[in-house]
């Protein structure tokens, strides 16, 4: 056992911060919430550039060919900037869905585009029929028609599809709405006819779509995986997303301690810094427990996904665990900070509003302490 | 980043649990954690423990040990502590005075003590607490004054766990009495014979039914030689061993029992004809419970991983202790409103669910934020040293 973070990984680590405190200023993000687009064409190309896109594609795709652990790092740090655009979408949730189920032909003209950062992809899941995450509560619908499919319904919660190039788009093929069995992933062009996007006004201040599929036609060949078993993919995909929010949740938390203990040391009352009363000590030393608990459950998981190890179980426990955290430390890190992190330009804000948008993204603490409680044998 | 066990850590994990599937039992498990006192039953296990090379797999072989790093002895606790929540039986010793000897104290102590911590032989208690001297320890009035080639000491400690039945006082003095010594500065630490003459133990009895003493000096006569380290240096010592202590005696597998038991409970028993597992807040406080003790887990495993590899230790034991002890309290809390009316039953009680062990623990979970100081002075002690926040006492 060791927790070695080697010298190559925090030399990322070090040059993603750098770059994201030069160019991902608070004022910077703030404007991107605020802007349609949600992003620079100069920022995701200095993204690119630097290769944070080409991380973890393979190098036969002409990526960097690192491990899921890297990426979990480079995600801290995103989320330790909330770093906007549409990084996520494209990285974890196209990319990992390409690498590992994409067709070779699939493989051979995406992966390339995202490793040169050419590209954005997302993927379009969740449904209008309930207000819970349920990955399985899919209705949308692909019929079969000549060689390919034809696909009608709605999909919500959709993130950066202004922007995509691609969808990877869960849609019923046979079964029942809330089958597992029966739900196959099609990459669909983005630009086809008969997709329909509406905005969500969403408290993170992301980009965040209704999408409408009406009558769109696929090939077969953009059978992402098998056909049918797009509820198992979607496993494997999702404990992928789950984890890199968690990572994302620590690197905002671990920022927003920083900040906290920060002020607690500046800020004097009553003739002392804030920061030698124990009732503040105190809030820091939880924000600090619940920090370095969510560090390494988040690393384990991401670990044993990155060795391929068998890990539903760990995965729902980190981003349990994490969503709650992030929310706790954020409360917590608004009353060490006052009156002045409760206004809107201050960075406080950001790291709130983007703990209860992760809190629910990719499933909540409740749902995964569900699958926790299943694996319990109950 | 690498979560796994090598494979020699992995065979000595094998080794050891067929030998607890045939030599451990409940009654040596509460034996020594309910500290009734170790019996007939728990000395046998600690010797056997000992003979067939169970402990002291990572200290040095010239007193005892096997020279490997202490992984092995992280997997022995684990183990113990999957079953009824063991601990070595003579744990003071193995875990908390043992390491303290062997980092600071004479080649004559370590020699006349090590081995014997290692064959399971001997126990100790520990003597800090006075009763002006709890979270501030430094406090402490018990005085030892020195006369020939021995110290002689009276005073009083409280809530010295174990002195009713181990060999040996792990005792903190004030050895500097001048006015003008720092408080920090005059303490010693002494190994007592608890045989000595003038040595009086009292027990009292906790609300969960555990003994701790009382310990009364008057006029003991202890040799110079049994001086741990260096004189007027005890406390630093003390501080020094606490952070280590934080990693073997808060072992989130010793929870892991309870959680299993209640698992089981829940799915025989049955409510309105259907089993309590399938009640909705029922399966989401259980499934809250193991993500706090996964996630305990890891804090452990990072601190322990700092220690095996001879890193600075400044907060991350003391992150671990309160994750732990406040774990433990919030699973005897659920398990106590899982098992409703029937909470209040105690052990030996017609109807008593789980063997009383419930009850039991929701008792004695009240000791754990408070034993081996308080989650108060921990939670400063992780904003000043973790955070770098200003002193607050």
């Amino acid at each position: 056992m060791d927790f070695i973070i080697t010298k190559e990984q925090l030399r990322m680590q070090k040059a993603a911060r750098e770059m994201l405190k030069a160019k991902c200023t608070n004022e910077f993000v703030w404007e991107m919430e605020k802007d349609a687009k949600g992003c620079t064409p100069e920022f995701w190309r200095k993204m690119g550039e630097l290769d944070w896109m080409a991380l973890i594609i393979p190098e036969e795709y002409e990526g960097v060919g690192a491990g899921f652990f890297d990426l979990v790092l480079m995600m801290e740090e995103l989320g330790r900037a909330c770093a906007p655009g549409p990084f996520f979408s494209t990285v974890v949730l196209g990319g990992l869905s390409l690498i590992e189920f994409g067709t070779p032909a699939m493989k051979h003209e995406l992966l390339p585009k995202i490793a040169k950062a050419d590209i954005a992809m997302t993927l379009a899941l969740t449904e209008p029929q309930t207000t819970q995450w349920a990955p399985y509560l899919i209705s949308t619908t692909a019929t079969a028609r000549g060689d390919g499919y034809v696909i009608n319904g709605i999909k919500l919660f959709v993130p950066d599809a202004h922007v995509a190039d691609h969808f990877i788009c869960a849609a019923r093929t046979s079964g029942n709405p809330a089958d597992k069995h029966g739900i196959t992933l099609f990459r669909v062009g983005a630009k086809k006819p008969g997709i329909g996007l509406q905005p969500l006004q969403t408290i993170a201040g992301d980009k965040q779509f209704e999408v409408a599929f009406a009558d769109v036609s696929v090939p077969s060949a953009d059978i992402v995986g098998e056909l049918n078993k797009g509820g198992e993919h979607l496993d494997t995909i999702l404990q992928y997303a789950a984890i890199c929010k968690c990572a994302e949740m620590m690197g905002g938390a671990a920022r927003v301690l920083e900040m906290s203990a920060a002020y607690a040391k500046e800020r004097t009352q009553f003739g002392k810094p804030i920061g030698s009363f124990q009732a503040v000590q105190h809030h820091c030393a939880n924000m600090l427990i619940d920090l370095e608990g969510s560090r390494y459950i988040t690393y384990k998981a991401a670990w044993m996904l990155g060795e391929k190890i068998p890990c539903a179980r760990e995965v729902s426990v980190a981003k349990a665990w994490v969503s709650d955290m992030y929310r706790k430390v954020t409360a917590l890190g608004h009353q060490v900070q006052g009156g002045s992190a409760f206004m809107e330009e201050h960075e406080m804000p950001l790291f709130s509003r983007r703990a209860a948008a992760a809190a629910v993204a990719f499933g909540d603490a409740k749902y995964h302490r569900s699958l926790v409680a299943q694996a319990l044998g109950l | 980043m690498d979560f796994s066990y090598t494979a020699d850590e992995i065979s000595f994990r094998k080794r050891l649990n067929e030998f607890l599937d045939k030599e451990m039992n409940e009654e040596i498990a509460r034996q020594n954690w309910e500290d009734m006192g170790v019996g007939r039953e728990a000395r046998e296990f600690s010797l056997k423990l000992a003979a067939y090379g169970f402990l002291g797999m990572g200290w040095p072989t010239e007193y005892g040990g096997k020279g490997l790093g202490p992984t092995y002895d992280f997997i022995l606790l684990d183990e113990l502590g999957k079953r009824w929540g063991a601990h070595v039986p003579l744990d003071v010793g193995y875990t908390m005075v043992g390491p303290t000897i062997l980092r600071r104290g004479s080649e004559e102590l370590k020699k006349e003590f090590l081995p014997r911590i290692i064959g399971g032989e001997i126990e100790f208690c520990l003597g800090y607490t006075e009763p002006n001297a709890g979270s501030d320890l430094a406090a402490l009035i018990m005085e030892a004054v020195e006369d020939g080639d021995a110290y002689v000491i009276s005073g009083q400690k409280t809530f010295n766990t174990e002195c009713h039945y181990a060999e040996y006082h792990w005792l903190a003095a004030r050895t500097d009495l001048s006015p003008e010594a720092a408080r920090h500065k005059s303490i010693t630490l002494f190994v007592v014979d608890m045989n000595s003459p003038g040595v009086t133990v009292r027990p009292m009895k906790t609300m969960s039914g555990e003994l701790t003493n009382e310990v009364f000096y008057d006029k003991v006569r202890v040799p110079k030689r049994r001086i741990v380290g260096e004189t007027n240096k005890g406390f630093y010592y003390v501080m020094e061993a606490i952070a280590s202590e934080r990693n073997q005696v808060f072992i989130p597998a010793r929870l892991m029992p309870i959680l299993n038991e209640l698992v089981r409970y829940v799915k025989e028993t049955h409510l309105n004809g259907k089993p309590l597992s399938e009640d909705a807040l029922i399966r989401d406080k259980l499934a809250q419970a193991v993500i706090e003790l996964e996630v305990a887990g890891v804090l452990a495993d990072h601190s322990r991983w700092l220690e095996s590899n001879h890193m600075p230790l400044t907060y991350e034991p003391e992150v671990t202790k309160i994750f732990v002890s406040e774990a433990e309290q919030r699973l005897a809390a659920t398990a106590m409103d899982i098992l409703g009316l029937y909470s209040q039953l105690m052990e030996g009680s017609p109807r008593v669910p789980i063997r009383g062990r419930i009850s039991w623990e929701f008792l004695h979970a009240f000791m754990t934020t408070l034993g081996g100081g308080t989650s108060e002075v921990g939670r400063s002690v992780i904003a000043q040293r973790g955070l770098g926040l200003p002193r607050s006492f």
